[in-house]
Order: structure tokens, then sequence, then C-alpha cells
């Protein structure tokens, strides 16, 4: 029963979020005809004489009453078709989807990586609070993590990639490479990946460092760590078994909100380097008010965080058996 | 290292002897659509991509001279109407099919049928139809004469296989291997949207002579002069404010420059319909108090040079000289802002409306001109206006002046090489209004003589530099900047590329020999004054050491608060 309710909970989000996927971008002053036909770029300003702008709108099917669009494209979702791009010419589900496998891969690594590191360091700098190694792990992460995470790319393209020349400065792999095997690409998108990831791990493992921090020591001051240690417990086991379960469930939740903001957060670091992600597909998409590509966009970002949360509420029950369904 | 790395790897992938050229792009751009004749991003950049794969039936060479390219030779009627084509025999689409006159016509027929497909340019309203004489005649009839004919429309649209289009009935989304199918110099191999790259190889039995290199991949780098610097591109351009990377060029002898015209002005739009700017003399008084020196020197370091006051390029056919000017001159400026009656009578620094409320109004602008804007807010303000910059996006100006809801914005745009732009001289805004423009505008697209053709369009330039619709404040400079042992052939087309396109890859870049010499301009271009920047390769030293530096501080005040905690 509940389950059914979860779901048609979802259901409704997911329609709402739709309904101001559609209008908002209609909201905004310009149309999508302003950027294909003439931005101040280097380019000449291609002057639109009123005929051929109502045959570019009739062709996007702009000119539809709003509502007549609006229900088309709802129609058109069911159908798993998500439009055509009006400033990319391109069907708007390929261009999500090429941009999206390196996202998920960049974002998928970052985040895998400063999670595991995350929680390990918060564990032993709450373990031994107060410490030499604390002290010096908080200041250490706190300072690094503080740098913007563009800064951070820059410099490392500067260290890593001119002077030192160890890695390629820009985009997800060497254009046109044809490899002879899949170990060649794996190792090139490797090489691509390794600078862009580390910027990330290090602009987001404060955060999670923190809090694990933080939720470790709630825990270490709990009764029933005070009675395994009193069983004789070893510290290695008290922590495994007691402590870290307990003081992993704020660290779900949390991961799974960034997860969700992490596909679309990471336009600085994709910025920088090049690197073709979806970050910078939204910001285009919302400068040349691409419609098709702002709604698809903005579904598929939706998406992921109702799948987030919806997992974190699967693994939440499973770490904490005290936490029932009503 | 990558490329060795790889190359290692595969061996036989890439030739030995292959001549490959990689042109960089600043990312995010890069990317210009597929290049086929209608799915390309109507942009200069997206045309010239096309190009490489497609031909037209006339060309323009280094000089901006129209040159035969598909047609040999051509005639026209004495009521320029009728033009005849007399096309080159035994050209070869990259199919193996043999390119015809029926190929003409159909290109003819076939755009203008698909209205909107074709986006680089219009105008194909003035084509009425084409006629088929023999398999290598070609008659176009047009509905008026339009003298730029033979350089705006057969110089501009490609050339397209009726046996592949005649069944694509939407163009714009037809992006498989055929819709590349053209006579051009190249042939695509590959295109990826996402990393803005491309791939070509050398069409061998191209028509006008095999071109000199083998493959050419045009990509999306983060940061062009680095990319260039590493070896990762073999040539890419700069302009403006970013022309400084180019001085960490110049005295190196692995790489060339070449500057040339970047076709491009930054201008200030008036609102000729609304009050105080619809008074001319207000807006001459604008002008004296703006400072373009001031700007180029601190916006684009010396990068740039005055604009015509006439719009139109100093380094083309169509440039009047001796125009009116309005230098910097604050005196000037007061004295027309007091015989108008806009004055300071509370002495707050800032004049009045003759109805008493203070003179103060919003200067419109994008992102990338907010540091002009700011300036040009200081420099009017020590005439008594005050100016509240707005800064928005692209989309939402573009709005704002199509409806007249402004009083002064800044924009710039390109394609000022080619007399077609001074038709709305205040582009996007439409508030200038003057029918002498409109007819001057009007004969001279239909007058053949190009001496009178050259009054008319300096009679427009003389209308708006005596109107001040718009008060033009730079030209950038551009340049390109390459590794001759790669190739050393680029050349800036006078006049532009194709009908304006101020980029350094024109196709004979391909397909010449020799090193080029370089080009007489009409105007010589002042050298650059700027002061050299630190290259790309100086600069990085600092950031490392300090980061170290800190990192090691922070280290030791942990230890030492650690310490005393014991």
């Amino acid at each position: 029963m509940h389950q059914i309710t979860k779901i048609t909970g979802y259901v409704a989000i997911i329609l709402v979020v739709l309904s101001f996927n559609f209008f908002l971008p209609r909201v905004m002053p310009g149309d999508p005809l302003s950027f294909l036909t003439g931005d101040p770029g280097m380019d000449m300003p291609i002057v639109l004489d009123e005929e051929m702008r109502a045959e570019l709108l009739a062709y996007y099917g702009l000119d539809k009453p709003l509502l007549q669009q609006f229900y088309d494209y709802m129609l058109n979702l069911l159908h798993g078709n998500l439009g055509w791009s009006i400033y990319f010419n391109a069907p708007v589900s390929s261009i999500l989807i090429g941009r999206l496998k390196w996202t998920l891969l960049l974002v998928g690594t970052a985040t895998a990586i400063y999670m595991v590191l995350g929680i390990m360091l918060g564990t032993i700098s709450a373990w031994k609070r107060g410490g030499k190694r604390d002290v010096g792990l908080l200041t250490f992460i706190l300072s690094i993590s503080s740098l913007p995470s563009f800064f951070l790319g820059m410099l490392f393209i500067i260290l890593f990639g001119i002077k030192l020349e160890l890695f390629p400065i820009f985009g997800a792999q060497t254009p046109f490479m044809r490899y002879s095997t899949p170990f060649e690409a794996t190792a090139d998108i490797f090489r691509h990946l390794l600078l862009p990831a580390t910027t990330l791990v290090i602009a987001h493992i404060g955060g999670v460092y923190l809090l694990m921090r933080n939720s470790m020591l709630n825990v270490v001051g709990e009764d029933y760590i005070l009675t395994a240690r009193a069983k004789g417990l070893a510290e290695w086991y008290i922590l495994r078994k007691h402590a870290m379960k307990n003081a992993l469930l704020p660290i779900t939740t949390m991961i799974a909100l960034r997860v969700g903001f992490m596909i679309s957060g990471t336009i600085f670091v994709e910025t920088v380097f090049a690197y073709p992600g979806v970050g910078i597909l939204l910001y285009d998409a919302v400068t040349y008010r691409d419609y098709p590509l702002l709604q698809g966009a903005f579904l598929i970002i939706t998406l992921v965080i109702i799948a987030a949360n919806f997992v974190a509420d699967i693994i939440y029950v499973r770490l904490d058996p005290r936490v029932k369904h009503e | 290292m990558a490329m060795l790395l790889c190359s290692a790897f595969s061996g036989a992938a890439v030739a030995k002897e292959e001549k490959v050229v990689k042109v960089g792009v600043g990312a995010p751009s890069g990317d210009w659509g597929y290049p086929s004749p209608f799915a390309f991003y109507p942009r200069g950049p997206g045309y010239i991509r096309m190009s490489f794969g497609f031909d037209t039936l006339t060309w323009k060479d280094q000089n901006g001279v129209v040159i035969p390219w598909l047609a040999d030779s051509w005639e026209m009627s004495d009521d320029g109407k009728t033009w005849t084509f007399h096309l080159h025999e035994g050209v070869k689409w990259h199919d193996g099919e043999p390119f015809t006159a029926k190929d003409v016509k159909f290109t003819f027929d076939y755009t203008k049928k698909q209205k909107i497909a074709f986006k680089w340019f219009q105008s194909l309203d003035y084509i009425d139809h084409a006629d088929i004489v023999d398999d290598y005649t070609v008659v176009i009839h047009l509905t008026k004469p339009f003298t730029p004919f033979l350089a705006d429309i057969a110089g501009d649209v490609p050339i397209i296989p009726e046996h592949i289009w005649k069944d694509v009935s939407d163009p714009s989304k037809f992006t498989g291997y055929e819709a590349v199918i053209g006579t051009g110099p190249f042939k695509l191999i590959e295109y990826n949207k996402n990393l803005g790259c491309y791939e070509w190889e050398a069409n061998k039995e191209y028509f006008k002579g095999k071109p000199v290199i083998d493959k050419l991949i045009s990509m999306a780098v983060n940061d062009p002069a680095a990319a260039l610097t590493t070896g990762g591109i073999d040539e890419t351009s700069f302009w403006g404010q970013s022309a400084e990377a180019a001085s960490g060029f110049e005295n190196n002898p692995d790489f060339g420059v070449r500057w040339g015209p970047s076709y491009w002005v930054l201008q200030v739009i008036f609102n000729c319909e609304k009050y105080p700017t619809n008074i001319t003399a207000f807006r001459k008084a604008l002008a004296y108090g703006i400072d373009r020196k001031e700007i180029i020197e601190q916006v684009v370091h010396g990068y740039g040079i005055s604009a015509n006051t006439g719009i139109i390029h100093p380094d083309t056919e169509w440039y009047k000289p001796d125009l009116p000017g309005y230098e910097h001159n604050v005196t000037k400026a007061n004295e027309i802002l007091d015989s108008l009656n806009f004055t300071d009578t509370n002495s707050n620094g800032i004049r009045e409306y003759p109805t008493g409320e203070e003179l103060e109004f919003e200067l419109l602008t994008i992102g990338k001109y907010s540091r002009e804007a700011e300036l040009i807010k200081s420099q009017l303000k020590e005439v008594g206006i005050e100016i509240g910059v707005k800064v928005m996006d692209w989309s939402t100006m573009d709005a704002i002046l199509k409806e007249g809801n402004f009083f002064i914005a800044i924009n710039g745009h390109g394609g000022i090489a080619n007399p077609r732009i001074l038709k709305a001289p205040d582009w996007p805004a439409s508030t200038f209004h003057n029918d002498d423009y409109d007819s001057t505008f009007k004969a001279q697209e239909k007058t053949m003589i190009v001496t009178a053709r050259k009054e008319l369009v300096g009679h427009l330039q003389e209308i708006i530099a005596d109107d001040l619709p718009v008060y033009t404040l730079y030209h950038p400079k551009m340049c390109c900047v390459y590794r001759p042992e790669k190739l050393d052939t680029w050349f800036f087309t006078k006049g532009g590329v194709g009908i304006g396109i101020p980029i350094e890859m024109n196709k004979l870049v391909f397909i010449r020999e020799e090193a080029v010499s370089t080009p007489v301009p009409t105007m010589t271009l002042p050298a650059p004054t700027a002061t050299p920047s630190p290259g790309p390769t100086s600069a990085p030293e600092q950031p490392g050491f300090e980061i170290v530096f800190a990192i090691a501080g922070l280290l030791a005040v942990a230890y030492r608060v650690s310490r005393r905690k014991k």
C-alpha cells in the first residue's frame, strides 16, 4: 500500500516538474530564433524578415498555441521522443546520451573516490579526535577543499599538462584516435579523465570528510560503544560493526542529494578541461533558448535526482532496521 | 605525448608520409554542426567547414577578386536579370558521379523550394528559375537585377548533387554519409559533435588541383595558445584582446604570425525614436563624450583600430575615407548639451532634462562588452550624464532592442566587408528610419557599374556618419598563428570568404603550393602597439611555488597547534 502511495508521489513530482520545465523557459525573454540566426560572435548578422521568421517558427512548431505545444510535447514524451534540438540540429536524446556518458564517467569516478576517501579519512579523524593526525587532516582537507574547483583545474592544467607534460589538457579523448585495442582506448580515456576527476575529488571531499567526522564523533559518544569496549571487543571490530554503520546514515542522505546535483553542477570543471558534459550543455541550452534541449536536460536531471532519492530510501532501510515502513 | 604512445601501439593507423594539419578553435565552440549544406550552424566557421566539401559557381581569391570555380566563365544579359554560366567539364562528385548542369539547376530550384533550409544567406527570392541549355551550360533568371549576385549568391550557394538530394524532403535533418558528398577539395571522414571535431581527407581528384595536405582536422581546445605551444594543434587564430597571446609567438622562429582584418565592429546603438536619443545633436554630443582611444587601450590593449564612423571596414573596396569623426572632445560635448538646454541647475555634476529630472538612463549590453560599457559610463559622467550599465544575455537584449525599449546599447557584429550589412545599420534594433538612406540602399543593389555603386555605398556611410544612428567604436585586429613546417600558405581573404567571413581558411590555402606573399591592403593597418604580455610559457612559474609555500605553511601551523595540545 505504502509502496503505491510512494510511487504515486514520485509520479506526481515528475508531472509537476515536467510542466515547470516546459513553461519556465518560454517565460524567459528571447526565443530560440535569436540565436539560430544571429549572435554577436565573429559573424554576419542574419537579418530575418517577417516571412522567414514565420516559416522558421512553423518549421519548429513554435507558432502553435502554447497548450497545443505542451500537449504535443507530453505525447512525444510517452513515445520516448524527446524532440529535436533547434540549435544543435540533432535529436535531443542523442545529444543528451552523448554528453551524459561523459558526465557520468567523470562524476561517477570522482564520487566513488571521494566518497570512499572521505569516509575513511573522516573515520580516522574522529576515532583519534584531537590527535596530531586529526588536526593535520582537518587543516589540510579544509584548506584544499576551499579552493574553487576551476582554480584547481587550471592549476593542474598548468602544472601537469603544460610544464610537466604528463597529461593531455583538454577533452575526453584524443580526437579521432584509431584505437587498435580496447586497452588503448581505455588508457586514453583514463589519461584524459585523471586531471578533471582529481579536481572534482579535491573540491568535494571536504564536505563528506567533515560530515563523516561529525557523525562518527556523535556515534562514538553513544552508550553502546562504551558497552562494546567494556565487553573487551577489538577497536577495529567496534569500528566496523557498530560505529560505521550508524555513522553512515547521514552520509547516505548527503550523497543521494549530491549525486543529483553533481550531474549539472560540474560545469566549472567541464569548462576548464573542455570536457563534453551535461553541465556545459545546460548552460548552452539556456543561452541559446533551445527549448527542446532545455526540457530534455531538465527532465534527465530531475529523473536522476528522483532516482537517487529512491535509492537512498532503500539503502537507508537496509542500513538502519529501526526505520520501518509504516 | 598521448599521440606518440597511441601511434606506437597502433602502428599502421597513421601512415608516416601523411601530411596532417590540425586547426584549433577555442572551446566551447569547435562544433559548427554537420557540414552538409543544410545542417551547419548558420555561422561563419560553420559555412567554412561546409565549403571544404562543397563548391560554388564562383569563389574569391586572396585579393577578394571573383574567380571562376565550378563555372569557367559567365555572361550577364544587358538588363541584369539573366546570367549564363559555362561550367567546368570533368568535375566529379565524391561518389564518382559526374557533375553537370542539371545539378546546378536542381540546386537553385531545391534551395528556393526548401526556403528555410539553407540558412546562409537568404535573398534566394532574387532567383526566379534556372534553365539547362546543355550538359555544361546553365542559365539563371533573376526576378530583378541584383548586382551582388555573382559574389553573394553564385559565390555562396553550394552546388548539391541532384542524384542524392532529389529524394530528401527534410534537408536540415538529413545527416548521413550521403549528405556530405560534394565536389569539394576535402571529403569528410568523421564529425564528432561533442568533442567539436571534424576530420577530412584530401580529394585527390579535385578539379582545381590535389590539396597540398592529406588530412585536415579541426578541433576544439580549451586554450589555443597552450595547445599550439605543446603541438596539440598546428594553427589557430586570435582576435581582439586574445590577440595578445600572439605576441608570445611573434619572435619565435618555430611559428609564423599573419595579421588580417576581422571585419567586425563594436558600436553604440542609439534609439532614434525615443527622447532624448532621438535628437541628432544629442547623439553627437554623446559621441564627443566617448573616448574611443581609451577604450581600445584599456579593453583590447591596443589590438584594435578606431572604427570607421560609416561602419564599413577600412580594408575593403567600399570604404569611404574622410568621413566626419567625433574625436573625444569634452568641451564640444558640453557645448552641444548646453545648447540643447540640458544644464546642471543644481550643481550636482549631473545635467537635468529641461523638465527638471536628472539626465540619467540605462545602457544595455551583454557580458562580453561590460568593460567597454563601464568605461563609457565613466567617460559620459565627465560630461554630466549618468549612465546605469545593465548587463544581460544575448537573447534578452535582442528581444528588448527589437521592441525598441531602450536608450542606448552596445553590441558588435561582423560582416562589415559587404555593403549588404548596411541594410540595417542599427541591427538588431530598427529605430532608424531615413527615406534617402533606404532608397540609396535599394539603388546600390541594382547598380551594375562598380564606380557608381561605390558612390552610393559611400553615400550610405555618409548618412550614418552624419545622422549617427550608431556610433562605431573599434574594429578588433585579427591574426593567425601557425607552424610553418606543417603548412604556411594561410591567408586572409580581402573582403572575407564567401559573403564576407573573415576566417583564414579559404579553400585556396590548401591548394596552393608556394607560400603566400603578403597581400597589399588598401589601408595598411598600424602595427600592434600593445605592451606584450608574458607568453604562455612564462606565466605558470608563479602559481606552483606559491601553492607549495601555502601548503607548507598550513602544515606547519597544524603541527604547532597539535604540539601545543600535548
